[in-house]
């Protein structure tokens, strides 16, 4: 197969980091849920740190992104 | 056009104009000319803001204090004594960031088959802004860092939880810039491609409800991230 078809799978194939993603991110809401039902009046600070960290976890899927989009674009 | 031809006219950065100057030719493309727009409208309102400043103040000048005095807090919490210096730079690249990102809220409505007087397409979109910003951020930290440890404490640090750590040390200086710029960018153009194809397919009611989402919390957490890894940044290259 010539080289752009190989890239597109590649860009397909790269974008799967989204998984890592999900995961992590659905584990963390449902620490936070657990955390806020134990202690309701912590929760200013528990959701700020929870907004942080799956800003931080988007991270990883954005890099996947970004390399799927320049294996199509180039 | 098909959905396709506008993603890709919406990912594009045309050049806007030339300069011909001391035999280079610098192309200078239009998110050059939208940070000018944004440094020009932020100017004006920090002017606007402070004019009459009296001892007691009223609404405009309260809102700007708890807003200096929230970022001054947030740096010398951070930071350490030395955050008073850097809560200036700290608090120009947060209000910088929500300005370039929040921009494209302001595009007039479009849709019901005639298109938009004018776009605002953020300037953050471009790898080149935010290549700029992160490596001002890491210029901060390895130039104060040296400054404020001396040129031994500096190279004392390099090794400081063990000499195991000195490759993973310098790494860092690279990783860190790449990763800070790579994080904006993807996900501003990610939010981007995803509200032209939004708007493409379904322009009635759903552009605003998932711009919602994507451009306004998106926007300001990108922001508020950036800057708060850049505080932590700097608070481990000052201690």
């Amino acid at each position: 197969m010539d080289v752009q078809s190989a890239a597109l799978i590649g860009a397909g194939v790269a974008v799967l980091t989204g998984l890592g993603a999900g995961f992590g991110i659905g584990l963390a809401t449902g620490k936070t849920s657990e955390a806020i039902a134990r202690q309701p009046e912590a929760s200013g600070k528990i959701t700020g740190s929870f907004l942080l960290g799956i800003a931080l976890a988007e991270a990883t899927a954005i890099y996947g992104l970004v390399v799927a989009l320049l294996l199509i674009f180039k | 056009m098909t959905i396709s031809e506008k993603i890709t006219e919406g990912m594009s950065i045309k050049t806007a104009f030339t300069i011909h100057a001391f035999g280079l030719n610098i192309p200078i493309s239009d998110t050059v000319i939208g940070t000018w727009i944004i440094m020009a409208v932020l100017i004006l309102a920090a002017f606007i803001f402070t004019r009459k400043m009296c001892e007691i103040p009223k609404k405009p000048q309260l809102l700007v204090e708890a807003l200096v005095g929230y970022i001054n807090d947030f740096a010398t919490e951070k930071i350490g004594h030395h955050g008073k210096d850097f809560a200036a730079f700290l608090g120009t690249i947060f209000i910088f960031l929500i300005a370039a990102n929040l921009a494209p809220m302001l595009t007039p409505i479009g849709g019901f088959g005639f298109e938009p007087l004018f776009v605002i397409k953020p300037v953050t979109r471009d790898i080149n802004v935010t290549a700029a910003l992160a490596i001002t951020v890491i210029l901060t930290v390895l130039i104060c860092g040296l400054i404020y440890k001396g040129p031994i404490g500096w190279t004392k640090s390099l090794v400081k939880p063990s000499p195991i750590m000195l490759p993973f040390n310098l790494l860092e200086y690279a990783i860190k810039p790449l990763s800070l710029c790579l994080r904006l960018f993807g996900n501003i153009l990610g939010a981007f491609i995803i509200m032209q194809l939004i708007e493409a397919v379904a322009p009635v009611f759903f552009p605003p409800v998932a711009g919602l989402y994507f451009d306004l919390f998106d926007g300001l957490i990108q922001a508020v991230v950036f800057a708060f890894l850049s505080t932590i940044y700097i608070g481990e290259a000052v201690e």
